[in-house]
């Protein structure tokens, strides 16, 4: 009865709790054998590259990016067209332990699994 | 059809926080059944016991309980987010030594596992908010 999840980061890494709490809620599931697929996309691809949000008296969110892939989340997919329009160059995203895969018909991915959990 | 809902939107800021409440009723008036109800991120503010919104504005928070009573519904609030944004059950605020509780009948504080577990077993997952 098992079902094919989609999460789709949407939020930078900062400006709204949501870039957090839903890389918690994917982490969360992955730990109960429910590891869902994770699609970055529009200013979600912000939680991709490096950051140093001490400044702003944040935690890193990279390191909950950093444990997707010991979670058994070894694939990232990434909008491809999210990262042109927002002048970031794929090859500078890069994640020990994970692949990078660039989409380019987001829809049709999505449309592929079950439900989707947007945060 | 079994639905879960996600509550995104806080009462009273967010016009997803009514307007799941709204489908919640709708669904169930249209035979569906509703299998759990996850309040996260702001959208944990739905099970504060404390909100006391105008006489002339909906009582978002009593719909939701008389809906949880007719229906033995499951509203889950998450936990992690819960406590972040100071909505606490009783055990809660006494085990994290905090001077009040505030989470409202009708609601359950549990983990994340919950929204996991309802979209396996859902055919619908529906997000209001966010």
């Amino acid at each position: 009865m098992s079902k094919s999840i989609l999460a789709l980061c949407r939020q930078a890494p900062y400006g709204n709790a949501l870039a957090r709490e839903g890389l918690e809620a994917v982490l969360a599931a992955a730990a109960m054998d429910q590891t869902p697929a994770v699609l970055f996309c529009g200013d979600g691809v912000f939680q991709l590259v490096q950051q140093s949000p001490e400044g702003i008296g944040e935690k890193n969110l990279r390191r909950n990016i950093q444990a997707l892939p010991m979670f058994g989340v070894e694939t990232l997919h990434i909008c491809r067209a999210s990262l042109q329009q927002r002048g970031i160059d794929p090859v500078a995203i890069e994640l020990p332990g994970a692949e990078i895969q660039l989409v380019e018909n987001t829809t049709a991915f999505i449309d592929g699994f079950d439900h989707v959990l947007s945060f | 059809m079994k639905f879960t809902l996600v509550v995104y939107g806080a009462p009273h800021a967010s016009e997803g926080a009514a307007s799941a409440l709204r489908f919640a009723r709708a669904l169930l008036e249209a035979g569906h059944s509703l299998y759990r109800v996850f309040f996260y991120g702001d959208g944990v503010h739905n099970g504060s016991a404390l909100a006391a919104p105008p006489q002339d504005e909906q009582d978002l928070l009593g719909q939701w309980q008389r809906l949880q009573q007719a229906h033995n519904l499951d509203l889950v609030v998450c936990i992690a987010a819960a406590q972040r944004r100071g909505l606490l059950s009783e055990s809660e605020a006494s085990r994290l030594e905090k001077s009040a509780a505030n989470l409202a009948t009708g609601f359950t504080l549990a983990g994340l596992g919950q929204l996991a577990e309802a979209a396996a077993v859902c055919e619908r997952v529906v997000t209001f908010g966010g």
